[in-house]
């Protein structure tokens, strides 16, 4: 069964401008209050009757934050991040960190970083590589051998309005897992990032909210001071997939992807172009390889 | 003895040992008794009297460890339980005993040398049973009737002292538990052979060649020239059983301050009755601990069954805690595994740690808004208000301990050491040890590090242009990586100064890894290291790379 979800209130982005039904007049205040409560009740019908009312994440990136509904990650709710395969499981680390640094800065609290101990993530994340994305000493890191015990745990955390966000590295989730935790996140407002492995089916069935898939890409180029390009790895870039984002623009066919670069000077993700910028002089052969 | 053999109960049986040049008796049983068979005569001796004698050996090290179990039984009563495994130990010093009573398990004397038993301070515990001397006597008639129904011959008897206790228990002639009145006991325990009064036995035997039989011979002796003859301790043993001198029994286990009971008419087996009595339990606990200004840091329960065995649990938390419903969440998690077998007729909750309840609460390091506020010492924490978002932290910390266990729910503190394995160091959540931005400190002054370290480096086969180069391309899990960009290399040497480290070795050779983060065409980004002595060739067959981790 298909469910479509009437979604034409939900982007409050400049974007949807040119949609019918917005086309108001922004002039006149009472309709604007109108519109709010109206997109408040839009909202409540679409996503059942535990409408979570934190307020959404933005990640900070206009270009991603455009096409995420209320212009960011929603707040209360279960996001996946799947690594394209087992060896980007660092890229798909570190995407989870910048989230998270997104949303240690926008809530309080102590973040709780829970790891299975078991399968292909035998090592917990390293936290002096972290501390580039978030303060390790803001983390809370609970291992557990078992799937119950971690799924528990993440459901535990979620349940506690003072942690700031919940992070769960568990490989075997079911469906019925998911939309437990989603239903947590849901009644406390707290996020969830749940950090699945690579996995060789297209897609496991999920009540996620959003999944991204993170890939890691060959980094820029960094120029020496003879305009040769060094050997040295210059912006972290990923691939970033947006598989699934429930509550986003139905009209939208294609899956949304973005080349971003993680800068560790400015501390921030930003979505670079495409089509390739090659500096002036560069020599085009060294970046063809 | 008796338990595990049901049919010696109808025989005339003995426990032997072999000592003193030959097998003797160690102990007997009742048959034996009245057979006219007493501890200590040679086994041949004893087959003249009864040519049938069934006998067994002695097996003191499992006598010990029963006897350990059924002092943990009479915790019931009371916390104050000693084991008195060969006839007494010398005990000075204390408070004063109003009360005090023995338990002579009689086949536990058989099998524990004739001396085994139990001493249990009972003082203000026989209220439980009763009002006054007929909640003691209550007490006393409990105990062995419940001790007699497991299979166990008690001889038990209450009095004043301990010693008074001792001596009734084993040497008095009577057919039930004795109950020595208030202040009674000089009376009790004057017929009785000196023996009674815990002596070694060269000086009983002394006592006795000049013609000092029973305790009553002494009583009126002056006692200096006592003192002088046999020393201090016939003496003290004797001001002891009288109460002049005051001894403590010195609990097996250290009794807890804090601690709740509730008996069961019925047998309860239902997880739900459980939980609800150790609710109620809880509870009565809290009160307590309200009134002592104390919280607990960790709670033990006890669950005495039907059968006599005992099922114990136990919880801990990570600051003083007297709140009930997080305690009882804590419990929610044991008390399922728990087993109640035929029934539990007793419950018993006691505070094992109890720490000052500070009403305001250190609070942990939290943000505002991304800048994190940290507690620093005792000063700063007087002028913070207790935080209930805290407090909702700790408790979470607290129900994931005693789901996960104490090493599994940790904060991350950087270590001083050049080894990324070393480099972290998990702490217990509760403790604030970290300084908000130190992570930043440390990761400023290190090079590039992996967002995931592997627990184990994995050896990797790789292929270089030169011999000192780092590689351009290598094999690991079976897929083969051409690098596009090498970073480094970053030089870490061994840490000398570490046991694992010999320092001849650091002397001779020192050796270390070369780091290098690559990248491969794809763009998967690896953190490699050359491992082997410094300064040589990188092809040498001492020299092996290593992938330690995934980079972002």
């Amino acid at each position: 069964m298909t469910i479509i979800f009437p979604n034409a209130f939900a982007p409050s982005s400049a974007s949807r401008d040119d949609a019918p039904v917005l086309v108001l007049d922004r002039a006149e205040p009472g309709r604007e209050d109108e519109l709010r409560r109206l997109r408040e009740t839009v909202r409540r019908i679409e996503r059942g009757s535990v409408a979570s009312t934190a307020p959404s994440i933005p990640l900070d990136v206009p270009e991603i934050d455009a096409v995420l509904p209320d212009g960011g990650l929603a707040g209360g709710a279960l996001h996946e991040i799947v690594p394209g395969d087992a060896a980007h499981d660092g890229a798909a680390l570190g995407f989870t960190a910048t989230v998270l640094g997104r949303i240690a800065a926008a809530r309080r609290g102590q973040i709780l970083w829970i790891h299975r101990q078991a399968g292909a993530l035998t090592a917990p994340p390293y936290a002096p590589a972290l501390a580039a994305f978030i303060d390790p000493a803001r983390v809370i890191l609970a291992s557990s051998r078992r799937v119950e015990d971690a799924l528990w745990t993440m459901e535990e955390g979620l349940r506690c309005g003072a942690i700031a966000a919940v992070v769960g590295e568990i490989d075997k989730v079911e469906l019925a897992a998911t939309r437990r935790l989603q239903l947590a996140a849901e009644k406390s407002g707290v996020p969830a990032l749940l950090l699945r492995v690579a996995e060789k089916k297209s897609a496991a069935i999920s009540a996620a909210v959003t999944r991204w898939r993170v890939t890691s890409a060959p980094s820029r180029s960094r120029l020496g001071a003879d305009g040769e390009s060094l050997d040295d790895i210059g912006g972290l870039r990923w691939r970033l997939d947006l598989l699934r984002n429930r509550f986003g623009d139905p009209a939208r066919t294609e899956t949304p992807s973005w080349l971003v670069e993680w800068t560790n000077e400015k501390g921030h993700l930003a979505v670079v172009s495409e089509t390739v910028s090659r500096p002036h002089g560069a020599p085009a052969q060294r970046l063809a390889g | 003895m008796a338990r595990r053999h049901k049919d010696w109960l109808a025989k005339t049986a003995a426990l032997i040992g072999f000592h003193q040049g030959g097998p003797r008796i160690v102990a007997v049983n009742e048959h034996a008794r009245s057979a006219g068979i007493r501890a200590g005569q040679r086994l041949a001796d004893a087959r003249t009297l009864v040519p049938d004698l069934t006998t067994a050996h002695a097996e003191p090290a499992s006598d010990l460890k029963l006897l350990e179990t059924l002092a943990g039984w009479c915790e019931r009563y009371t916390p104050w339980v000693a084991i008195d495994p060969l006839g007494g130990a010398l005990v000075d010093s204390g408070f004063e005993i109003d009360a005090a009573a023995e338990l002579v398990d009689r086949m536990a004397t058989a099998t524990f040398g004739g001396d085994g038993g139990l001493m249990l301070d009972v003082t203000g515990c026989g209220h439980l049973f009763g009002s006054g001397i007929e909640g003691e006597r209550a007490l006393l008639a409990d105990l062995t009737a419940r001790l007699a129904r497991h299979g166990f011959t008690a001889r038990a008897a209450m009095a004043d002292t301990a010693g008074a206790a001792w001596a009734l228990a084993r040497f008095a002639e009577r057919q039930k538990d004795l109950l020595a009145p208030v202040a009674g006991h000089r009376a009790l325990i004057a017929p009785l052979p000196v023996e009674a009064l815990r002596l070694d036995a060269t000086t009983a035997e002394t006592l006795r060649r000049l013609g000092l039989r029973c305790i009553g011979d002494l009583l009126p002796m002056p006692r200096a020239p006592l003192s002088q003859r046999f020393g201090d301790l016939l003496v003290r043993r004797l001001d002891q059983a009288l109460g002049s001198a005051a001894e403590t029994i010195q609990p097996r286990l250290p009794a807890p301050a804090f601690r709740t009971r509730l008996a069961f008419a019925e047998p309860i087996g239902r997880a739900e009755d459980i939980a609800a009595a150790t609710s109620r339990l809880l509870a009565a606990l809290c009160g307590q601990f309200e009134k002592a200004g104390v919280g607990a840091r960790r709670l033990e329960l006890s669950l005495f069954r039907v059968d006599g065995s005992i099922e114990r649990t136990a919880i801990g938390t990570g600051r003083p805690s007297r709140d009930n419903t997080h305690l009882m969440k804590l419990f929610q998690e044991p008390l399922s595994h728990l087993d109640a077998g035929f029934g539990v007729e007793l419950m018993m909750l006691s505070a094992a740690a109890v720490e000052p309840f500070d009403t305001q609460q250190v609070a942990l390091a939290h943000a505002v808004g991304g800048e994190v506020m940290q507690v620093q010492g005792s000063d700063a924490s007087a002028a913070l208000p207790a935080r209930s978002d805290d407090t909702e932290v700790i408790q979470l910390v607290d129900r994931l301990t005693q789901r996960l266990g104490t090493a599994n729910v940790v904060r991350l503190a950087p270590r001083a050491s050049h080894l990324p394995e070393r480099a972290v160091i998990a702490l217990p959540v509760a403790k604030p040890a970290v300084r908000a931005g130190l992570w930043t400190k440390v990761a400023a002054y290190k090079g590039p590090r992996p967002t995931r370290l592997l627990a184990q480096p994995e050896a990797i086969q790789t292929t270089a242009q030169l011999p000192d180069d780092p590689p351009r391309q290598f094999n690991w899990r079976g897929s083969l990586h051409r690098l596009k960009r090498i970073e480094g290399p970053e030089r870490l040497v061994d840490e000398w100064w570490q046991d694992s480290v010999s320092i001849e070795k650091v002397e001779t050779a020192p050796s270390g890894r070369d780091y290098y983060r690559v990248e491969d065409e794809d763009g998967q980004r690896f953190w490699l290291y050359r491992d082997g002595p410094l300064n040589t060739p990188a092809v040498l067959p001492a020299s092996r790379w290593y992938v330690h981790g995934f980079c972002a």
